[in-house]
């Protein structure tokens, strides 16, 4: 961390890096600004409690919107449609032939791959943006009958996000960093004092209803905790196990300079946050159908349901092993030893002691299906200890989960390197002094 | 002067980097049409004594673009009584164009050498060198003793360098106002200055301004391959000759196989066993075999991946390098890392010294050493976007003079080598019968003898034209626009070949003329559109008559490299037949593969030069504190710092004088020796560090954060290194014994192709966690498709080939 803020302290002392950052920061506060601005014809109030039946997962997206989403801000789909459609983009171009081809014709198909891509996230937005209105048509408000209603809303939101989109590729272009991120990270940040406010509240109740001892106590549980998890994400998002390579193309050297010699590294966190997404998402989904459907509900069935989908043990235990599938099952689909082995092979490189091959691969795949055990274990220990600290604490919906740390801590990782690589293009002492 | 066709919309937007009309320059060539009559009336004395009163203009800080209009009518002048051609108004605005810094596109046959000499004069009136780099050294001596009586005429001289020119002859060169030479040779000169003890050692003065003719091959294509310095080395330990042996015994496909491009050989495990066996070895991969490991490696890339007569040709009991781009054998160039010694043990020629890098650039950090650069081509438009990216340059297009007529004929696209070699054949003889003068190109020594051979079978008079008779080059191509003439070349018959119409002194051009001019068939499509244009631009040389056509096939190496079966829709009929392909759409798909080609050379040489420019800062960073060293303008200080009393001890006994001057020495050879260690280590990091893309980190920022530590260091390995050798090296009257330091000067050096090419292992998203979190159920479909497609591929990889 205080690496990190050398960093940025020495990019302001560069004219054109500076240039850069104020830019950025500029484009970030228009971006917040428009987070304010309310889309018409919807009524915020009651739009903000359609996102709380969402529990977590309308948490998440508001969170990822910067807040825009219960704000009903013009922000609110956020950059979602543009996201989905990058995605769309990178499928069909493993799909269709000739987009295969278009992307291998270096800068120009690229440049048209992201007209497409433009083009599609205003498609999607359109389509996210009827979905949105169709979902908040019990919140409309105003005076304009409802399809011309429904033409205003639709419209403002995909406008909004054709904004960002723009935004962002101005900030990839003239700013610093990739914009998109920036923007969420901005957004995710910007919710701090809000968090910090409800903490103060929490306080004051606990002040009234145990002593300003338990509270103080509490409040540091909270705060620990909270630093700890920060922490350990930090640690586990950069933690990699590196394995020694050899390349046969030429002898090594005399020294290698720089540093240790050269390795493959393996990242403990291959899965990244997916994993505790989908579990979250599906832990969820009984509570949301319920809350949607059946909230005075006498069945037997959906009563018990109700008990064990909130705040039993046994609910925790299944979130846990959720968790830990879906971590084994995203790394085994990111991270391929076999891949990688043939990848080492044809560029002439190899693990010393293991033949390339199979021999290379088993031992690839040895290494880091002990990683994945271990981040199982890491992500749902990040994702459970809020949620049980809440629990004991009774201080629930404290700022956020494990997953917005995890996201804000990849954008800084990201913006810090980019900064630094800038840096490393221009800064030298004197030789030999 | 014929307008050329308005460019349409399309064309302008594509290019956005283009001058298309240069209208706007049409005063000034008008201003110099009128200076004619009063500069034609001028005594010859007048002329060089105008011409250095501009000088002294420009000296005393007057701008040359003022200047322009009375110092290019003053060439026109010269150039009319010295050589008795007079600049055409195109040419002064050439001149004009590359005056302010512009690479100009000028057709074949245009006159570029005599448009290049109007902004090179005056550039050069100020006292300043220029260089005018061309594109080999035949055309450095040609073009210099060409132009030179222009020059003596305005009271400057110009030289020029070949590759054999020495030391002297070089310096001598250099203080010409204008120098003709290669790019190569200007660049190695640089290299060479750069490790100079001696101040008077070096050959170069402060660059000034650069004119590069056939810019579009120097700067873009040729980019690709650094300039590398080398000098010898004690010989290795293993045995090259050994290691071939167990190369051959190994079989493709079974114990090695090659990647996609065929760039890589690699063993497979039968093949691991096999070698292991073979060699007696236990354990191949362990880091101690790794010296053997790598001469098996080097031994299998010698005989897999380099061929005989296209890679390279034996010649006199040597190997010698064939320049992929000219088509010439390239003098003093190696392989690099003990491949040159397992093609020597392959070939069974004696074999030659080990080397080490001694000192690098690039042609890109090269040209950056010129404060004004331009450039000269007949291909710049389709490269503009490359050339304004990396060297800042808007191309300009100047009109022609005459308007071409000469027929590109469509393609023809055949099944299989025979059909092809049937009718290029025929084509041949008809046009020969017809007494139409045919240059083919071909694409290695190989090919164009196996053509030639089959010509000469029936009965068809040909001269091969490649590496291996290039003495006779100047001969060859001086007859081949004569009637009938056949000539089958390499590339070398490319660039800056000028064939005219009906022999060297076109007594019989109206013949050939008669029967439709110069007649140039490609056998397949090169690596770049523009080296296709240019082959195509040996016809229709200033409004000659004359025809082009390329005679493809479905197996040409290029479209097998680049899979072209893998473009081709489903149900496309491609059963082997006689006669050309005819279907439109593998027409069209064949000319994409060219676009890939290009789009992944762009791509390759755009990463090249990301992961160069920090190793050149540190260079330049190194070069000019070594500089000061050189010039005795940094004080000494590390002896008495680290060792006063030895320092106190030698000073008492030799002088002041002789210890800084023996510091200066060791302080100078152990730059150079760190620098060479730092460059070594680089490249091995190079090689890895595609690695980094697994765990989501850009490997150039990784690549360019491990040269940033290794460089700080370097610098404390280098203040350790110089007080290790004060304090141990015998330091006497002479001055310091290096040579048992071991840090003797290298004996001899030569220059190292090194091919920059790695391919990463895929494209970082960017977006990262963000795309899951937002995405979550699209980018796991995305990477489970993702995941089985790659399954999919990697088993048919693995079954067929």
């Amino acid at each position: 961390m205080p690496g990190m803020i050398d960093t940025i302290k020495n990019a302001f002392k560069i004219p054109d890096l500076r240039r850069k950052l104020l830019l950025t920061l500029g484009l970030l506060v228009v971006f917040r600004i428009g987070c304010a601005v309310p889309v018409p014809g919807i009524d915020i109030a009651a739009f903000s409690r359609l996102v709380d039946s969402l529990g977590n997962i309308g948490n998440l997206f508001d969170a990822i919107s910067g807040g825009a989403l219960r704000q009903v801000s013009i922000f609110s789909m956020s950059i979602t449609p543009y996201i989905n459609a990058s995605i769309i983009m990178q499928l069909l171009t493993v799909v269709i032939p000739s987009l295969e081809r278009l992307q291998k014709e270096g800068e120009e198909g690229r440049k048209k791959i992201m007209q497409y891509v433009r083009y599609a996230t205003i498609v999607l937005g359109l389509l996210e943006a009827g979905a949105l209105w169709y979902g908040a048509r019990s919140a409309q408000s105003g005076v304009l009958p409802e399809f011309l209603n429904a033409i205003v809303v639709i419209f403002s939101f995909t406008a909004g996000t054709t904004f960002i989109m723009w935004l962002g590729e101005q900030i990839n272009e003239f700013g610093i960093g990739n914009g998109i991120s920036l923007m969420i990270f901005a957004g995710i940040v910007s919710r701090g004092p809000a968090g910090a406010n409800a903490l103060i509240a929490y306080f004051q109740n606990w002040t009234l209803s145990y002593n300003v001892l338990v509270a103080v106590a509490l409040i540091l549980l909270v705060v620990l905790a909270f630093v700890a998890i920060i922490g350990g994400v930090i640690f586990v998002q950069l933690a990699e196990r590196r394995i020694t390579v050899q390349y046969a193309k030429r002898v090594v050297g005399r020294k290698m300079y720089g540093g240790q010699s050269t390795y493959l590294p393996i990242k403990v966190n291959m899965a990244g946050v997916i994993p505790i997404i989908f579990a979250m998402s599906i832990m969820t989904l009984p509570a949301t159908i319920i809350s949607f459907f059946f909230t005075s509900s006498t069945n037997p069935f959906i009563i018990w349901l109700k008990a064990a989908t909130s705040q039993s043990v046994g609910y925790y235990v299944i979130y846990a092993l959720m968790i830990f599938g879906f971590t084994f099952f995203y790394s085994m689909i990111q991270f391929n030893p076999v891949e990688v082995s043939n990848n080492l092979q044809k560029n002439g490189g190899f693990i010393p002691g293991y033949r390339p091959g199979r021999p290379t691969a088993e031992y690839i795949s040895r290494v880091s299906n002990r990683l994945t055990w271990f981040n199982g274990i890491f992500l749902a220990l990040v994702t459970l200890l809020p949620v049980v600290l809440g629990g004991v604490t009774k201080a629930s919906g404290l700022w956020f989960g494990g997953t917005a740390v995890l996201i804000l801590v990849g954008v800084a990782i990201d913006l810090v390197n980019q900064l630094e690589s800038q840096m490393l293009m221009r800064h030298y002492k004197g030789f030999l002094d | 002067m014929t307008r050329p066709g308005r460019p349409s919309l399309h064309e302008r937007r594509l290019h956005p980097h283009v001058l298309f009309d240069v209208s706007s320059l049409a005063p000034q060539v008008a201003a110099v049409r009128r200076e004619e009559p009063r500069c034609a009336a001028l005594p010859d004395a007048a002329i060089a004594a105008g011409f250095a009163a501009l000088g002294a203009r420009v000296r005393a800080g007057e701008s040359e673009e003022e200047l322009a209009v009375p110092a290019f009518a003053l060439v026109r002048e010269a150039a009319r009584r010295a050589i008795g051609q007079r600049p055409f108004d195109g040419q002064v605005l050439a001149g004009l164009l590359l005056r302010q810094q512009r690479i100009i596109e000028m057709q074949t046959g245009e006159g570029k050498t005599l448009a290049a000499v109007l902004p090179a004069s005056l550039a050069a009136t100020a006292g300043r060198g220029v260089h005018v780099l061309t594109f080999n050294d035949y055309l450095a001596r040609r073009d210099a003793l060409w132009m030179g009586p222009v020059y003596a005429r305005l009271g400057l001289r110009a030289a020029w360098i070949q590759e054999g020119s020495t030391p002297a002859e070089r310096r001598d060169a250099y203080a010409a106002d204008v120098t003709y030479l290669t790019a190569k040779e200007a660049g190695f000169d640089l290299l060479r200055d750069s490790l100079a003890m001696e101040e008077g050692d070096r050959v170069h003065r402060p660059f000034h301004f650069a004119l590069v003719d056939e810019a579009d091959s120097l700067l873009i294509d040729e980019a690709r391959i650094p300039l590398v310095m080398a000098g010898e080395e004690a010989p290795g330990t293993h045995d090259a000759r050994f290691w071939d042996g167990v190369a051959a015994a190994l079989a493709p496909g079974e114990d090695f196989d090659t990647d996609e491009y065929r760039r890589n050989v690699f063993l497979t495990e039968a093949g691991v066993s096999k070698a292991e066996a073979l060699s007696g070895t236990n354990h191949l991969y362990e880091t101690r075999s790794l010296p053997s490991l790598v001469a098996l490696q080097n031994a299998l890339h010698a005989r897999t991946l380099l061929a005989r007569d296209v890679d390279y040709i034996v010649r006199g009991g040597r190997i010698e390098l064939i320049d992929a781009q000219t088509g010439r054998v390239a003098e003093r160039r190696r392989w690099p890392y003990g491949l040159q010694e397992a093609i020597e043990a392959k070939e069974d020629v004696a074999p030659s010294r080990r080397g080490r890098i001694l000192a690098q650039t690039t042609l890109q950090g090269f040209f950056g050493r010129y404060p004004r650069l331009a450039g000269m081509t007949g291909t710049a438009v389709p490269s503009s976007e490359e050339l304004f990216e990396f060297y800042g340059r808007d191309v300009a297009v100047v009109p022609t003079e005459k308007p071409c007529i000469r027929e590109d004929l469509p393609d023809l696209l055949f099944t299989h080598r025979e059909a092809k070699e049937t009718l290029v054949l025929r084509a041949i003889s008809d046009a020969h019968a017809a007494g139409r003068p045919v240059l083919v190109g071909t694409a290695s020594v190989e090919a164009s003898e196996a053509l030639a051979a089959r010509l000469l079978e029936r009965g068809v008079a040909c001269r091969t034209l490649n590496a291996r008779n290039d003495a006779e080059e100047a001969r060859i191509v001086a007859e081949a626009g004569a009637p009938g003439a056949v000539t089958v070349s390499t590339n070398m018959a490319g660039r800056g070949t000028d064939i005219r119409l009906g022999g060297s002194d076109e007594a019989r051009r109206d013949d050939v003329v008669r029967v439709g001019g110069l007649l140039v068939l490609g056998m397949q499509r090169h690596d770049s559109r523009r080296i296709d244009d240019q082959l195509r631009g040996r016809a229709g040389r200033q409004g000659d008559p004359g025809a082009t056509r390329f005679y493809l096939g479905l197996d040409d190496d290029l479209f097998v490299r680049f899979r072209l079966s893998g473009l081709l829709p489903q149900g496309v009929d491609l059963h082997r037949r006689d006669g050309p392909v005819e279907d439109p759409v593998v027409l069209r798909e064949a000319a994409r593969v060219q676009r890939i080609v290009e789009g992944q050379d762009f791509d390759a040489r755009r990463m090249l030069s990301r992961y160069t420019t920090v190793v050149e800062r540190q260079w330049l960073h190194l070069s000019e504190y070594r500089e000061r060293v050189l010039r005795r303008e940094e004080p000494p200080r590390l002896f008495r710092e680290a060792l006063p009393e030895r320092h106190a001890a030698t000073v008492a006994q030799w002088g002041a004088r002789a210890v800084d001057e023996a510091e200066r020495r060791a302080l100078l050879r152990c730059l150079d020796r760190g620098w060479s260690d730092f460059l070594e280590s680089v490249a091995y990091l190079r090689d890895s560090i595609h690695l980094m893309d697994l765990v989501g980190k850009d490997p150039l920022l990784e690549f360019n954060r491990t040269a940033a530590e290794g460089f700080s260091e370097l610098q404390r390995d280098i203040r350790a290194a110089v007080v290790e050798v004060l304090a141990t090296a015998r330091i006497g009257p002479d001055g310091i014994d290096l040579g048992s330091a071991g840090l003797a000067a290298p004996a001899s050096t030569w220059t190292y192709l090194v091919r920059d090419e790695h391919d990463g292992t895929g494209i970082a998203d960017g977006l990262g966690s963000l795309a899951q979190a937002v995405a979550a159920p699209l980018w796991t479909v995305a990477a489970i498709l993702k995941y089985l497609g790659k399954g999919k591929k990697g088993g048919k990889g693995g079954s067929g080939r």
